[in-house]
């Protein structure tokens, strides 16, 4: 059966084996604390990931390894260092379009139908946890875009926050080199960017809907006076929180967010177990969070 | 329901054109009824094997991690014993499904067959995560929408439109016959699974997973199936385009259906089960790919 012999060498380049429960173990530990999930799929990718750890620490067995993130005393440390390696490398331009896809099909629309009671046709969105800005420019992009089509008489404005001084220093800069923008179609980089150096520069098009400025997500007193958002983007940021402090910043960011406002995640991140202030829901490809109904929370 | 409407059921009723599936599958499928312990390997071995190109598929999805498999299997001997009989059964109905679907008609049946292989396998994991017959899931999951196939080789051109009006209009394909031929694929599934004799639960799955409520039995296995399907259509193992909408499972009439019979549902984590959902598609895409290629 010539083939079935053919075509069975097709179906041998896949991963040989399962993946080790150890390693499952670790994955669904990542899960549980942070709220981050690394699909069968990707577990590859993720062992290489806790291998470069281990080899920082001089650990052998990935068995070894799940102690030193649960047991030991570096167990809290260790876990930053291995989200670190897990987000390494997410941040560019255009990170994540199936969400953009989302936002530009599903969510601005709905949100336009929202609005349409309120005299203002005006988006205020922010970018909680910005880090050098790539993902605040890319949705100013988005919305140029969009104000030439389905949003035509709109205006919107971006809140672009980090903890970090240098990113939002950085950010404010809007200069990036051929790894962050390497996701660019030839008509973004020419309509929205200059030549600076070998670098490219954000247009100054783009930038005027932004504001940047370094918030403390933990700082109660900053956060209550971010009030009357759409849309709440909040990326690989929760994940380095405990739950306690997970739970301040989502009872803020409901608070923060109108009644029809869209609180977006990074990808395979989730608010299982968080918080019941908002409900899961899918769009085509993506997943995003809404308010659940209930009265406002008060603080 | 009008005149025409009417017309296209009694054409549908005829299944004249359907592709019929593989001969073997019957006298299997009986066979595996059977008690397990009187259950002969080499019989069954024998079953698969009569059929060469059915014999080849069914080692490709034996060999998929998947089905539980890590290690090549190179023979169906081997692979029923490795997989066991149940698993064997689950592939060998699969590999016979992907038959049904003509190679000539405007919608890509690889997209029909990734859709059925998806909601098969995720109707499978749903029932384990909520303590549900995985086994039977399957089964459902992956018949759901053999309407789909009756309309394409009976109705096809009426069948055209409807899919043209869904994919231009970014909605759910059950919605746009109803606009365009006044009936849904869940009228053709029910016809089909009532001339095949399938069992009542099966029937009730491929006639009424769009309306769990109107199942006059087995609503449980509906709305598990109407879930499963609603999330790969909402995940990129749809019907080969985007349905642009919002969905909220826990505010799904399904969940509500499945909620009375499985309480475990309450707490359960939708988030982490559409993750896991990215490694299926991955595989789905791959095996489907393979399939198709493979002799029929």
């Amino acid at each position: 059966m010539t083939t079935v012999a053919s075509s069975l060498m097709e179906t041998s380049s896949r991963p040989p084996g399962p993946p080790s429960p150890h390693l499952v173990k670790i994955r669904d530990l990542v899960y549980q604390v942070a709220g981050i999930f690394q699909p069968d799929n990707k577990l590859r990718l993720f062992e290489d990931r806790c291998s470069k750890r281990m080899k920082v620490l001089g650990v052998t067995s990935l068995a070894d390894y799940y102690d030193c993130l649960t047991t030991k005393p570096i167990r809290q440390a260790e876990l930053v260092s291995l989200l670190n390696e897990i987000t390494i490398g997410e941040t560019c331009f255009f990170r994540n379009q199936p969400q953009l896809d989302a936002l530009r099909n599903v969510v601005f629309p709905r949100i336009v139908e929202a609005r349409a009671s309120l005299a203002l046709r005006h988006l205020r969105i922010w970018s909680a946890g910005c880090s050098t800005g790539e993902e605040p420019y890319t949705l100013s992009i988005v919305l140029l875009e969009e104000l030439g089509g389905r949003l035509k008489g709109w205006t919107f404005e971006i809140i672009a926050t980090d903890l970090n001084e240098r990113s939002v220093a950085n950010a404010k800069q809007g200069v990036y080199g051929a790894y962050s923008t390497r996701n660019l179609t030839p008509y973004y980089k020419q309509k929205y960017f200059s030549p600076c150096g070998n670098d490219l520069k954000v247009n100054p098009e783009v930038k005027t809907h932004i504001n940047f400025s370094r918030v403390n997500l933990l700082d109660d007193v900053r956060m209550a006076f971010l009030k009357g958002f759409d849309l709440v983007m909040c990326c690989n940021v929760l994940i380095y929180f405990d739950v306690i402090s997970k739970r301040r910043v989502i009872q803020h960011f409901y608070n923060n967010l109108l009644a029809h406002g869209y609180l977006f995640l990074g990808h395979s991140e989730s608010l299982y177990g968080v918080s019941e202030d908002f409900r899961l829901v899918h769009l085509p490809s993506a997943t995003a969070y809404v308010k659940a109904e209930k009265r406002q929370v008060m603080r | 329901m009008s005149a025409r409407s009417a017309q296209l059921l009694q054409r549908l009723e005829t299944l004249e054109q359907m592709p019929t599936i593989p001969v073997v599958l019957a006298p299997l499928l009986r066979y595996l009824e059977q008690p397990l312990d009187t259950l002969e390997v080499q019989q069954v071995v024998d079953l698969i094997s009569q059929d060469k190109s059915l014999a080849a598929q069914c080692l490709h999805l034996a060999n998929s991690p998947l089905y539980g498999r890590w290690q090549n299997v190179d023979s169906i001997r081997s692979a029923v014993v490795a997989l066991g009989l149940q698993r064997m059964r689950d592939i060998a109905v699969s590999c016979s499904v992907l038959r049904l679907v003509p190679g000539k008609g405007q919608l890509n049946p690889t997209v029909f067959w990734e859709h059925s292989l998806g909601c098969a396998l995720v109707s499978r994991q749903f029932a384990r995560r909520i303590g549900a017959d995985a086994a039977k899931a399957y089964l459902a999951g992956l018949l759901h929408d053999i309407g789909i196939a009756a309309e394409l080789s009976v109705i096809p051109a009426e069948f055209q439109q409807a899919y043209e009006l869904s994919q231009s209009q970014g909605i759910p394909l059950h919605e746009a016959e109803m606009t365009m031929l006044g009936f849904t694929h869940c009228d053709a599934g029910k016809i089909v699974a009532e001339h095949w004799r399938l069992t009542p639960d099966l029937i009730a799955v491929a006639g009424c997973h769009h309306n769990p409520a109107s199942a006059d039995g087995s609503r449980a296995l509906v709305a598990l199936v109407s879930l499963s399907d609603l999330l790969c259509r909402m995940c990129g193992l749809g019907h080969g385009y985007i349905e642009e909408r919002q969905v909220n499972f826990l505010e799904e009439l399904g969940f509500a259906l499945l909620l009375k019979e499985c309480p475990s549902l309450q707490g359960f984590d939708w988030a982490r089960f559409t993750f896991e959902l990215e490694a299926y598609m991955e595989e789905v895409h791959r095996l489907v790919s393979i399939l198709y290629r493979a002799p029929q």
